[in-house]
């Protein structure tokens, strides 16, 4: 069998599918962020029917498989509208609103973690529950959540490689028109699984920094 | 003026507060004892608008705290101390007093930071500006929280057993510092408090009346003096039982007269 060698375009696909792979993630997950944790300010407030409606479709969404979730939205979504999707939108779609799903039960935890009393005082003082939420109860669940947060993080990551099997060409997909054209799965895919390492390791160094700033407040246990 | 009138608070079928009404006019130093479970803390809440009533009606100058607008405006009127602290664990001191006077009053944060400066060292925390709550011991934490309900200039103080989790010595640096503020009140234009306190001969020193609180039910209402005459307060059996089950006070030699 005859190999074709890697030639600098192949370097250049990777990159290319690399940086689809990390701006699907980005946007995505930044989407997620702000819908989950605002779900979540909505349940903490017990809005009535906007809350209990919020966390029924939140919990839909994180209790089954993200493949579903994406044919459902690429393949059922336009077979109901009668107008097809591009692959990417779709798959931003259900990347955001399954990241949405995740934040929205990490940043609930991390919302009642924040203690009852201080918030009373903050409400005794005459704070808003907009400068409640941005003053007191914000900062304080970031600082709970940012751990699973990161750990969601690395998870949705790699999570976009999904994304290949609706046409999407990221990193995976790369690899795969790569390994296609090169014949030497080895090679290829342990290139693309070092990538997505290196992207995942970033992400957890940054997140761990940012974890040590957020809780500065609470001194280490001098044992 | 503050005006509890007539006011009913349940907890499901529990009735903790059963009609309570009483007036704190500026300048006073009202104290409200009562066994524990009695309805203390609930009065004090539902002044600052924590709990909602069930009947009856506060109003903090005039303003209904049932009224979520007016409570909004009563709220800059009134400040209060918490028996737990109750402070901002992620902000520093300098900032957990700062922060409603800058938000709430809306005030220039240079001329506030001066302020908690000069509070700050008032009660003898000059060096701690920058630490965490965290890094406080319990009397320190206290000072803070008077620090932070005194930088809002209230008119009115609500303290609600503010050394009932301190130890003796703790409790008599802060018991100093409120007495050194309700003996500024005789002067007249400072601070109105409404006080809760297991502190007997403490609040028998600064106040100006005493109220009873018993089973959610006020049953005594006096002219410091006349609450510990023998014809007075003392003529109450209940009163009687409450002050004989007390300690005797903290170390009042420490407390400035
Ligand atoms: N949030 C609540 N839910 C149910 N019962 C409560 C609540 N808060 C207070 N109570 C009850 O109300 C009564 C009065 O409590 P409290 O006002 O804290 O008394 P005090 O401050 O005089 O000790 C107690 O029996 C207490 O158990
Ligand atoms: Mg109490």
């Amino acid at each position: 069998m005859r190999h074709a060698g890697f030639t600098w375009h192949d370097g250049a696909l990777l990159a290319q599918g690399l940086a689809v792979s990390l701006g699907l993630f980005a946007g995505t997950f930044l989407i997620g962020l702000v819908l989950g944790s605002g779900a979540a300010v909505v349940r903490h407030f017990r809005v009535p029917a906007l809350g209990t409606l919020l966390h029924t479709g939140l919990e839909l969404l994180r209790n089954s498989p993200v493949l579903v979730q994406l044919f459902l939205v690429f393949f059922g979504v336009p077979a109901l509208i009668h107008q097809p999707l591009t692959p990417v939108f779709a798959a931003g779609l259900t990347l955001s609103a399954n990241t949405a799903a995740f934040v929205y039960f990490i940043a609930v935890a991390g919302l009642d973690a924040v203690g009852r009393d201080q918030v009373e005082a903050a409400r005794a003082f005459g704070l808003s529950r907009v400068q409640l939420v941005r003053h007191i109860l914000g900062p304080q669940a970031l600082a709970f959540a940012v751990a699973p947060l990161v750990g969601l993080a690395v998870n949705q990551l790699q999570v976009t490689s999904l994304v290949s099997v609706i046409g999407v060409v990221d990193l995976t997909k790369a690899g795969d028109i790569l390994n296609l054209r090169t014949l030497r799965p080895f090679a290829v895919w342990a290139m693309v699984g070092v990538l997505y390492f290196a992207a995942a390791k970033t992400l957890t160094l940054l997140g761990n920094r940012w974890e040590r700033r957020l809780r500065a407040h609470a001194a280490p246990l001098g044992l | 003026m503050m005006a509890v009138e007539g006011v009913v608070k349940r907890f499901g079928a529990h009735t903790v507060l059963d009609g309570v009404s009483l007036t704190v006019a500026p300048g006073e130093v009202v104290t409200i004892l009562g066994s524990s479970g009695s309805g203390k803390s609930t009065l004090i809440r539902c002044i600052n608008g924590l709990e909602a009533l069930d009947g009856g009606r506060i109003t903090v100058d005039g303003l209904d705290v049932s009224d979520p607008r007016q409570l909004a405006r009563a709220r800059r009127l009134s400040a209060t101390v918490f028996q737990m602290f109750n402070l901002y664990p992620h902000m520093t001191v300098l900032r957990n007093i700062t922060l409603a006077p800058e938000l709430v009053l809306r005030r220039p944060r240079d001329e506030v930071e001066a302020q908690a400066h000069a509070l700050l060292a008032s009660v003898g925390l000059a060096g701690k500006a920058d630490s965490y709550p965290g890094q406080l011991s319990g009397g320190q934490r206290q000072r803070v929280g008077i620090c932070r309900a005194l930088a809002m200039n209230p008119r009115y103080l609500l303290l609600d057993e503010v050394t009932s989790a301190l130890d003796p010595e703790m409790t008599a640096e802060v018991l100093a510092i409120l007495g050194k503020l309700a003996a500024r009140q005789s002067g007249g234009g400072g601070t109105t408090m409404l006080f809760v306190t297991h502190e007997v001969e403490f609040a028998r020193r600064i106040s100006t009346r005493i109220v009873f609180l018993d089973q959610g039910r006020l049953i005594v209402d006096l002219p410091t003096d006349q609450f510990f005459a023998a014809d007075g307060g003392l003529a109450h059996p209940r009163i009687r039982q409450f002050l004989s089950k007390m300690a005797p006070a903290a170390p009042l030699a420490e407390i400035p007269a």
